[in-house]
């Protein structure tokens, strides 16, 4: 199909292999993403906690740099396991409000002029597309929870020395389980609602209302019937509960942060049965063609 | 070399409704017209060909293959243009077109540039760098047949390609499908009730009324069958009937002159004309028999539902009014 002379010519040349194709959904979500400088910004903005993380441990291993802020070594907080729940919180935070005002953009707009058949009429399974999609969100997160809180780990275990990083090297894997998990919740939450009411100013105001609103439902519940299981509707309390634990935050301190309130097996429920109904909503919505059923 | 697309007792339920009932057929034409009218079945059987709807029963195969079972293969050979709105309205028509090609295989290369080729073909290069939810209803028609061949298939389903568009932009989108069919190396399904955007681009059509096949016809043979079967007006018989039997064409006279003739295979017309110069027999007017296709498709809609026929054996003839 050359363009001088504007004839049809059929395609013969390589494909590229079959399981890279959601790739190309992922490259080009997290492009038109980036296209919006707001966005960009407020991408950028999110890596400051971890600029001033690593500003912490440097001026916390240094000496001259503590006499500049008028501290001793020994004065300075402990960098540990409640340094790095509270860094990977903060990060989380600003991953949510990234992912509510990114994500059912991604999802909507396939929805809105109904180019979803287009995708699924190709070679790209529904599987695929979800993939796809996911890893856009699994990409941007990832870059602003546990790559960053991994890095700071390996400073700090560089400059602390003395075994610091083999000791703790436990907390490793806890900053990448408790982030992932994070990132599976939110992303799917966000994903199955996009899908659900196809708008994406709606959308993003249910995502939000999720994480607000619904606490407050959980809290009257809690008031009336006496109970705490309304925290199970807070799911960031939710995520906090399996954080605490996954960080190893000692009992005493727990009931201090009410972290106790509900047990942990309860909290692994929530979150496992939240995201299964996500991905059964997924699944029932995301068709090239509805089927009204009569 | 196997059918386009065959059906085997094929039935396809939404919910309680059964919409395509027992279709049997099979169809080799290199353009293939998917006619009905409106709730017929026809964009059904173009979304279970797709793989989108799964049949309660039978099967349908493109090229000799299950569409179930082999979804992935056939969907990488088959361009598919909606009949509803389907884009992204803020991605520019050339990166949209790129970005489907990307996703049925082909690199980003080759993507990018038969994106632009494929708005060119289609006669909207200069405004390949527009967001596409500025188009016009007629521009965003082509960008969907752009999308539906930048990959190159082998199949290309088109779902009333023709629908909202100006009687330019028709013939222009009829036109681009007639060049698409002529260059041999793609095969087309058009669904459309448009009977004349069909009759000029297709020769074969497949006609379901309320989800079953009412008609699966060769339009090709129709058109050389039509071809032999003359109605004429003379100026006096003369002899003439005589002379035209005994060339072997039945001939039958109906008065003042009209006469129906059936040509045989070795007659060509230029013999009639010498028989009534012969007669001094001067021929007024000659038609051929035009049995359209709307005379076709009002027969199969008149006609009431035909059982299902048996599953054609492999390599038959297809099925006939």
């Amino acid at each position: 199909m050359a363009v001088y002379k504007r004839t049809y010519k059929a395609y013969s040349g390589a494909l590229t292999p079959a399981w890279s194709r959601f790739g190309v959904l992922a490259r080009y979500g997290l492009k038109t993403l980036f296209n919006s400088r707001p966005f960009t910004a407020y991408a950028v903005l999110c890596l400051f906690p971890f600029l001033f993380g690593l500003l912490t441990i440097y001026v916390f291993h240094n000496t001259a740099a503590l006499a500049l802020v008028n501290l001793r070594p020994g004065q300075t907080p402990i960098i540990g396991n409640y340094w790095f729940m509270a860094f990977l919180g903060i990060e989380a935070w600003m991953s949510f409000l990234l992912t509510a005002w990114g994500a059912p953009g991604m999802i909507s707009r396939d929805f809105a002029n109904h180019s979803i058949q287009l995708y699924l009429s190709r070679p790209l399974s529904q599987v695929e597309y979800l993939l796809g999609k996911v890893s856009v969100l699994g990409i941007l997160l990832s870059c602003t929870t546990w790559i960053p809180a991994l890095i700071l780990f390996v400073v700090q275990a560089q400059l602390q020395g003395n075994g610091w990083g083999w000791a703790n090297l436990w907390l490793a894997g806890s900053i990448v389980v408790a982030a992932l998990l994070g990132i599976a919740l939110i992303s799917l939450l966000s994903m199955a609602l996009a899908v659900w009411v196809r708008w994406r100013i709606a959308a993003t105001a249910l995502m939000i209302g999720t994480f607000f609103l619904l606490p407050a439902f959980g809290g009257i519940f809690d008031l009336i019937l006496r109970t705490h299981w309304g925290r199970l509707l807070n799911f960031s309390y939710v995520m906090m509960v399996i954080w605490s634990s996954l960080f190893r935050v000692p009992e005493q301190q727990r009931h201090i942060a009410q972290f106790d309130l509900i047990p942990l097996w309860s909290a692994w429920a929530t979150v496992f049965v939240v995201c299964a109904i996500c991905l059964w909503l997924l699944h029932r919505r995301l068709k090239a063609r509805e089927v009204e059923r009569g | 070399m196997p059918a386009v697309i065959e059906l085997e007792n094929l039935e396809v339920r939404l919910g309680q409704r059964t919409i395509l009932d027992q279709l049997n057929g099979s169809l080799s034409g290199r353009c293939i017209g998917l006619l009905g009218p409106n709730g017929s079945g026809k964009s059904t059987l173009i979304n279970t060909l797709l793989g989108f709807y799964r049949p309660a029963n039978g099967r349908a195969r493109i090229f000799g293959k299950e569409v179930q079972g082999n979804l992935r293969e056939l969907r990488a050979q088959i361009g598919f243009m909606p009949e509803s709105d389907a884009f992204i309205a803020d991605m520019s028509g050339v990166r949209f077109v790129r970005y489907m090609a990307e996703i049925s295989g082909l690199p980003a290369n080759e993507a990018m540039e038969r994106a632009h080729e494929a708005f060119f073909y289609v006669g909207l290069g200069e405004a390949r760098y527009r967001k596409l939810g500025t188009y016009s209803l007629g521009m965003k028609q082509l960008a969907k047949l752009a999308q539906a061949i930048a990959h190159g298939p082998r199949l290309l389903l088109l779902d009333e390609p023709t629908n909202g568009l100006d009687p330019e932009a028709r013939l222009r989108m009829l036109q681009l499908v007639r060049e698409i069919r002529d260059t041999g190396q793609v095969n087309l399904l058009i669904s459309s009730h448009l009977l004349r955007d069909v009759e000029e681009c297709c020769d074969e059509v497949i006609i379901l009324k309320e989800g079953r096949i009412a008609a699966i016809c060769n339009l090709e043979e129709e058109r050389k069958a039509n071809l032999k079967f003359l109605e004429l007006e003379v100026s006096q018989e003369n002899g003439f009937l005589e002379s035209v039997k005994s060339l072997g064409c039945e001939c039958a006279s109906f008065g003042g002159g009209r006469l129906k003739v059936v040509l045989s295979d070795n007659i060509e017309l230029r013999q009639l004309y010498r028989l009534a110069a012969e007669h001094s027999v001067q021929i007024r007017r000659m038609n051929y028999r035009r049995d359209s296709l709307e005379d076709i498709f009002l027969k199969a809609m008149s006609s009431g539902t035909p059982p299902p026929p048996p599953p054609p054996p492999p390599g038959s003839s297809n099925g006939r009014l």
